[in-house]
């Protein structure tokens, strides 16, 4: 298993542990769609998908594929018992409006304040790639839960003292879960509550840019 | 009964002229009118202002062509990169893009457009889309305004000249009827344009759709057209779908 390979299954098994059983919860691209592969026996929860669906689940059969059941990543689902489907703007109005209550999101940066970057990086020039529905979310989901790598391909931290790249949401973050390690946000910065099982605080403060506190109950990811 | 609505591709997309405004239902690559759009690549009609949700979806496929054949001038969307034809229309500036929206913000500015307003007051971005730098583009910078202490964004509704929905069963007043999350905003599309094209699997005769299963009323569709049936829709989407690595090759399937 590549290193980058084993960093994405951290990043989704602890990701899966921030799920309760019933919870609504909008899963972003990426790593955070592959948390759900890593749902606790006897959690069950309630997806949203952008495009109008509470309930999504795995995908189908080729057979059984349906060109006008799909995600919110144009790929084909299933749905679970109880799932609705709603039109696009009631999707975006549940977002908005605090209706869906945890979204765990991917990030290019993100820092001390609990700003989340993931939108947008210059190429050629240009601001790319674009917004969708992240910015929606980080302005009305309470509980945003930001999920990405502790260093970037060039070594550095994205987990931040200040974002530099454009914000998709201000201060909306309330856990930070990376490879290495999980910190809180809290109202005086970001605390450390977990590290990878082998990895010290002191490891942590090595490749971590931001400021941290160390939680009184700091311990080993428990994955 | 007369055919009422019910004409034929050429007729209705004789509406979509070079430089038109073009609104089209779609969310990252489903619900697409497919058959309208392999009719504008094929006659080549360009210079279009681009209204989706979202552009297409990865390449070659559906409206990824419109991007990759040149055909699309502007852009008004939520992204610039789900499909890789808009992508590289935006880095080489071959189209131009004069912001992105958050794609509720998107939503709400064309349901504006087909209720009949100038436009709606929106929250979200508020200190991050009016930052110095992030659109180059634009000429003016967004407007703002403040309503009981809380500021938002004044975003102004969205119309087009044509509106081409997709949707499973239509009849001759133009009711469409959708199945399970192709609904999207196509009724807001539908009422959004001057001029609209409901392009569906199935044409019906007036009655056989419940009137509870009306998703579009027909007084929103000027135009229904036949688009590929439902079988051949799933075949080509099973098969794009494939051809992705996203489904297993059917031999594979389980049963």
């Amino acid at each position: 298993m590549s290193d980058q390979l084993e960093s994405r299954v951290i990043i989704a098994k602890r990701c899966a542990l921030e799920m309760k059983d019933g919870d609504v919860i909008n899963l972003g691209f990426g790593i955070p769609t592959s948390a759900a592969d890593y749902l606790p026996p006897g959690v069950n929860v309630f997806l949203h998908s952008e495009n109008g669906c509470i309930g999504a689940a795995g995908k189908p059969a080729t057979k059984d594929a349906d060109s006008d059941r799909t995600n919110a990543s144009g790929a084909p689902m299933t749905v679970r018992p109880g799932a609705a489907y709603m039109s696009l703007t009631t999707s975006f109005g549940a977002m908005r409006n605090g209706y869906i209550k945890t979204s765990i999101l991917g990030g290019l940066e993100v820092d001390e304040e609990g700003n989340l970057a993931n939108w947008a990086v210059l190429r050629n020039g240009h601001w790319w790639p674009g917004i969708g529905g992240a910015m929606d979310l980080c302005y009305g989901v309470p509980r945003i839960i930001a999920a990405l790598q502790h260093i970037d391909k060039a070594g550095s931290s994205k987990v931040k003292r200040r974002t530099e790249l454009p914000l998709t949401g201000r201060k909306c973050v309330k856990t930070i879960i990376t490879d290495k390690a999980v910190f809180d946000v809290g109202s005086d910065g970001l605390i450390l509550r977990e590290a990878l099982p082998g990895l010290s605080v002191e490891d942590i403060r090595a490749i971590t840019e931001a400021r941290f506190e160390v939680a009184p109950d700091f311990k080993p990811m428990p994955i | 009964m007369s055919n009422g609505k019910v004409t034929s591709i050429d007729e209705a997309l004789s509406n979509v002229h070079s430089g038109s405004r073009l609104m089209l239902g779609e969310f990252v690559g489903s619900g697409q009118p497919e058959k309208s759009i392999d009719w504008i690549v094929e006659k080549s009609i360009g210079n279009l202002t681009l209204i989706v949700c979202t552009p297409g979806y990865r390449d070659k496929f559906l409206m990824d062509r419109l991007f990759e054949t040149d055909l699309v001038s502007e852009l008004i969307s939520s992204h610039v990169a789900t499909s890789s034809g808009s992508s590289d229309a935006y880095l080489t500036n071959k189209m131009m893009v004069r912001q992105l929206f958050p794609m509720g913000t998107w939503a709400e500015k064309v349901r504006a457009g087909g209720m009949g307003l100038g436009g709606i007051l929106v929250p979200v971005g508020i200190g991050i889309l009016d930052q110095p730098g992030i659109f180059p583009n634009l000429e003016e910078p967004k407007p703002k305004l403040t309503l009981n202490g809380k500021e938002y964004f004044v975003e102004e509704a969205l119309t087009a000249d044509v509106s081409i929905i997709r949707g499973w069963r239509a009849d001759p007043l133009g009711n469409v009827e959708f199945r399970h999350t192709g609904t999207i905003n196509q009724c807001d599309i539908a009422m959004a344009g001057k001029y609209t094209i409901a392009e569906v699997n199935e044409i019906v005769p007036v009655g056989a759709i419940p009137p509870d299963r009306v998703g579009c009323p027909g007084i929103f569709v000027d135009a229904v057209i036949q688009g590929y049936s439902l079988p051949e829709q799933d075949a080509l989407y099973r098969n794009n779908w494939i051809r992705l690595g996203i489904l297993e090759p059917e031999e594979g399937a389980a049963e």
